[in-house]
C-alpha cells in the first residue's frame, strides 16, 4: 500500500515559538486519519505546511507521492483542503462557489457541472443552490465549504476542524457525510479535530499532537488499550486529595492515579469493583467524598494520561464563523 | 489559463452583488467636477474694491469710467465709492474690501502737464489668488488711460505683443474634465484589484485559494483584470457625464474616442498594477484606505489636472516626470482639447507602456504565495 501522507522531521517556528517540531508520520491512501490536538497545538500550522501555504522551518513532508516544497503545483492538484475558517464566498450562491473552484482545477465545463450538482445534493444544498452563501447557517456553510473542494475529486482531502463552531446535530450530519464521501469517492482524509467524539467515531488511525509533538499514535482501540487499565473511577474529593492520591496509587489494583482539576482519576480493571474499595479507602484516609463516577476510557483519557491535562480544559477559544476575522497573518491565525 | 479566467470571474460576481460602490465610485468624481469647477474659477470675480475719487477733473472721470468698464465687462470687480481714503485703507486690512483705488486730487493736473501722475492701490496681499487678479485688473484699467495716446500713434519700432489663440479658449470647468477621469481611475483603482486581495487576507479566505493549483499570474493578473474591466467602465461614464456637463464633444471622430480610450486603458493599468505592488501584502483593508488617500492626492495635485505644472518649482516638477497621472492628463489634454491623434502624444503613450509594464511585472515577482 502506498503512502498518501508522509513528513519527515517537519518543524515550523514563529519567532521564539516551535509551533510543529519534527513531526514524522506516515499515512496510507485511503485512511481516515485524525490529528487530534488542543488549541494551539499546531494542528493548522501542520496543514498549512502540508498544503503549501506554509514553508517548513526544517524537513518537509511528501503529499501524494510529491514533495511539499519542491513539487508544489503538483501537491495542490492533488488535494482538496476545507480551512478552519469558513472560506466560501458569501456574496456568491453556493453554485458559483463551487463552479468557480471547479475552474480553479480546471474541471471541465460538463464534468463539472454534472459534479456540482451532485455534490448539492449529497451535502443537502441543492434547493439552496442558488442562494448567497451569506444566507446560510454555520451548518450549512460548512457543508458548501466541504462540497466545494470536491468537485476536482481530489485524492486527499484535508479538513481543518471541519466541526468546531457548530451544534451537534450539524455535527453529525457533517460526520455522516465524510463517511460518505469516503466510501464512495475513494479518498484519503486527514482531518484535525480537539473533539475527541469526533476522532473516535470517524478516524481509523489518530495521533494526538501536543504543543507541536505528537504524543501518541495509533487506532483508537490501541491507543486505549495503551494506558492501563479498562475504566476509570473519579472521585471529588474536598480536601486530602494529594494524600488520598498517594494511597491510592500504592494500591494494587489501581494502575495509576491522577489528580486532575482536583478530581482523583484512578485507572482500574473493573470499575463496578474497585469504586467502593477507593471510597473506603478516601473516607478512612479523613477525605470527603462528595461525587465518585466510573468511566470507560476513551480519548480524551488518553490525551490525560500523557499530558496530565484534559483537552477540554483548553476548549475556551470562541469560534467566530466569520473567522480568521481581522486577524493579521503576522499576529496568527486560529 | 482557464484558471485566470475563474479567478476574475469570481471578482466580478462578487462585485456585481454590491452595486452601490460602482455608483459612489461614479457619482463621486463628478461631485469633484462640480466643487473644483466652481471653487476654483479660472477667472476671478466679484471681488470687493473701495473707489475713493478726489479727482473731479477731466482724467479723474475717464479713471473712473475705466474702472466701471472692468466691474461691468470681465466683472472682475464690484465697485463701492467712498470719500474717506483713511477708512478705505483700513476696509481693505480688515477684510472687507480686497482692494481699494484712491485718486488724489491732482491726477487730473499731472495728467495733462505730464508730471508723474500717480494712483493709489491698495491690494489685500495675504490672499494670494485674489491679489494676483485684482492687481492685473486695477493696473490695466490706470494703464489703459495712456493707449489714447499710443493708438493714435503706434511707435513702429517697438514690438507689439498681439495674443495669438492656437486652440479654442478651454473653460475652466472643461479644462479639469482631464483630472477627475484620471480621478475616476485612480478611486476604481482603490476600490478594485488589491483591495480585493486584502479584503480576502483580512477575512481568513485567502489560504483557501492559495491551496488550489492558482499561481501567482493567475492571482495578480486575474485581479488587475476584473479591476481594469470595472474602473474603465466607471472612467468611461465618468468622462461621458462630465463632457456633457462642460459642453465636450463626447464622441467626435472614432479616432478621437478610440484614442480616449487607449489614454484610459493605460491608465487604468499602470495604477492598478501599481497599487498591487504597493499593497500586494498588506493584510488590513484599513491600510488601502489611508494609503491610497494619501498616493490620490500626491498623484493628483503634481498631476497638471488642476494647476498647471510649468508653475511648480523644479522638484515638484521632477516628481510629476514619473508621475502616470501627469501623462495621462496631458494625454487627454491633447486628444479632448487640441484634436491631436495618438502618435501625436506618443510620449506619453510610451511612458504609461513602460510605467505598466514594469509595475505589473515587480507586482507578480514581489507577490508572495504563502501565507
Ligand atoms: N502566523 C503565526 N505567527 C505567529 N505564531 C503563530 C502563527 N500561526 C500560528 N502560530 C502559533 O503557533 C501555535 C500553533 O498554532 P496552530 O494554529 O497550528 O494551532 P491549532 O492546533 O490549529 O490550534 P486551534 O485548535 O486553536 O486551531 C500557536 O501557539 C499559535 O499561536
Ligand atoms: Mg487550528
Amino acid at each position: 500500500m502506498s503512502l498518501a501522507v508522509e513528513t519527515f522531521d517537519i518543524r515550523k517556528t514563529f519567532g521564539e515559538l516551535t509551533a510543529v517540531k519534527d513531526i514524522s508520520i506516515q499515512i496510507n491512501e485511503g485512511e481516515f486519519f485524525g490529528f487530534l490536538g488542543p488549541n494551539g497545538a499546531g494542528k493548522s500550522t501542520l496543514i498549512r505546511m502540508l498544503t503549501t501555504v506554509l514553508r517548513p522551518a526544517s524537513g518537509t513532508a511528501s503529499v501524494g507521492g510529491f514533495d511539499i516544497t519542491k513539487e508544489p503545483d503538483e501537491v495542490r492538484r492533488s488535494i482538496g483542503v476545507v480551512t478552519q475558517n469558513m472560506a466560501s464566498d458569501l456574496d456568491l450562491t453556493a453554485r458559483e462557489n463551487m463552479d468557480i473552484f471547479g475552474k480553479f482545477y480546471e474541471v471541465p465545463k460538463k464534468a463539472r457541472q454534472e459534479r456540482v450538482a451532485e455534490l448539492l445534493e449529497r451535502v443537502g444544498l441543492s434547493k439552496k443552490a442558488d442562494e448567497l452563501a451569506a444566507t446560510f447557517s454555520g451548518g450549512m456553510r460548512r457543508r458548501l465549504d466541504i462540497a466545494r473542494v470536491l468537485v476536482h475529486k481530489p485524492e486527499i482531502l484535508f479538513l481543518d476542524e471541519p466541526t468546531s463552531g457548530l451544534d451537534p446535530q450539524s455535527r453529525r450530519v457533517v460526520w455522516e457525510m465524510l463517511q460518505n464521501f469516503m466510501k464512495d469517492y475513494n479518498m484519503t482524509i486527514f482531518l484535525t479535530t480537539h473533539y475527541m467524539e469526533e476522532a473516535e467515531a470517524l478516524c481509523t488511525r489518530v495521533a494526538i499532537i501536543d504543543r507541536g509533538s505528537v504524543i501518541a499514535m495509533g487506532t483508537p482501540d490501541e491507543l486505549k488499550s495503551g494506558i492501563p487499565g479498562n475504566d476509570i473511577v473519579i472521585l471529588t474529593l474536598s480536601r486530602e486529595q494529594e494524600n488520598v492520591r498517594n494511597l491510592a496509587a500504592a494500591e494494587g489494583y489501581v494502575h495509576k492515579a491522577q489528580l486532575e482539576n482536583g478530581d482523583l482519576r484512578c485507572y482500574v480493571d473493573s470499575g463496578s469493583e474497585d469504586a467502593p474499595r477507593l471510597m473506603k479507602l478516601a473516607t478512612d484516609a479523613g477525605a470527603e467524598v462528595r461525587a465518585v463516577s466510573i468511566q470507560k476510557l476513551s480519548l480524551e483519557d488518553v490525551f490525560i494520561h500523557y499530558t496530565g491535562r484534559s483537552i477540554r480544559e483548553e476548549e475556551s477559544k470562541k469560534v467566530s464563523l466569520f473567522l480568521g476575522a481581522g486577524v493579521p497573518s503576522k499576529l496568527g491565525r486560529n | 489559463m482557464r484558471r485566470v479566467f475563474a479567478v476574475i470571474e469570481r471578482d466580478m460576481r462578487k462585485f456585481s452583488r454590491n452595486p452601490v460602490i460602482m455608483v459612489m465610485a461614479v457619482v463621486m468624481p463628478i461631485a469633484y467636477l462640480i466643487i473644483l469647477g466652481n471653487s476654483f474659477q479660472g477667472k476671478l470675480k466679484g471681488l470687493p474694491v473701495a473707489v475713493v475719487n478726489q479727482d473731479d477733473g477731466y482724467w479723474g472721470r475717464r479713471l473712473d469710467e475705466r474702472l466701471k468698464a472692468v466691474a461691468i465687462g470681465p466683472k472682475t470687480v464690484t465697485l463701492t465709492y467712498m470719500s474717506d481714503q483713511g477708512k478705505a485703507v483700513e476696509d481693505v486690512r480688515n477684510g472687507k474690501f480686497k482692494g481699494a483705488v484712491i485718486v488724489p486730487p491732482d491726477f487730473s493736473r499731472r495728467m495733462a502737464l505730464g508730471i508723474n501722475p500717480e494712483v493709489g492701490i491698495f491690494v489685500d496681499n495675504t490672499d494670494q489668488i485674489s491679489e494676483g487678479a485684482l492687481t492685473g485688473a486695477l493696473t490695466d484699467a490706470v494703464n489703459s488711460l495712456r493707449e489714447v495716446f499710443v493708438s493714435v500713434r503706434p511707435d513702429r519700432t517697438v514690438v507689439q505683443a498681439r495674443r495669438v489663440e492656437l486652440y479654442r479658449m478651454v473653460d475652466y470647468d472643461q479644462a479639469l474634465v482631464p483630472g477627475v477621469v484620471v480621478m475616476a481611475i485612480f478611486m476604481g483603482t482603490m476600490i478594485t484589484g488589491v483591495f480585493n486581495l486584502v479584503m480576502d487576507r483580512f477575512l481568513g479566505v485567502d489560504e483557501a485559494i492559495l491551496m488550489t493549483p492558482v499561481t501567482k499570474t493567475d492571482i495578480v493578473g486575474g485581479l488587475v483584470v476584473s479591476g481594469f474591466i470595472i474602473t474603465m467602465f466607471m472612467a468611461t461614464i465618468v468622462y461621458i457625464v462630465s463632457a456633457l456637463i462642460t459642453g465636450i464633444t463626447v464622441f467626435g471622430s472614432v479616432s478621437r474616442f478610440l484614442g480616449i480610450l487607449v489614454v484610459l486603458a493605460l491608465a487604468t493599468m499602470g495604477l492598478l498594477s501599481m497599487m498591487f505592488l504597493m499593497l500586494g501584502r498588506a493584510n488590513h483593508p484599513r491600510i488601502v484606505g489611508v494609503f491610497s488617500g494619501f498616493m490620490n492626492v500626491i498623484f493628483f495635485f503634481p498631476s497638471g489636472a488642476v494647476y498647471p505644472v510649468e508653475g511648480f518649482p523644479k522638484w515638484l516638477r521632477a516628481f510629476s516626470k514619473v508621475n502616470p497621472e501627469y501623462y495621462a492628463v496631458h494625454a487627454l489634454k491633447s486628444i479632448i482639447f487640441k484634436g491631436n491623434p495618438l502618435w501625436a502624444i506618443y510620449g506619453d503613450i510610451v511612458f504609461l507602456l513602460c510605467f505598466l509594464t514594469v509595475m505589473m511585472t515587480l507586482a507578480v515577482v514581489t507577490f508572495k504565495r504563502t501565507l
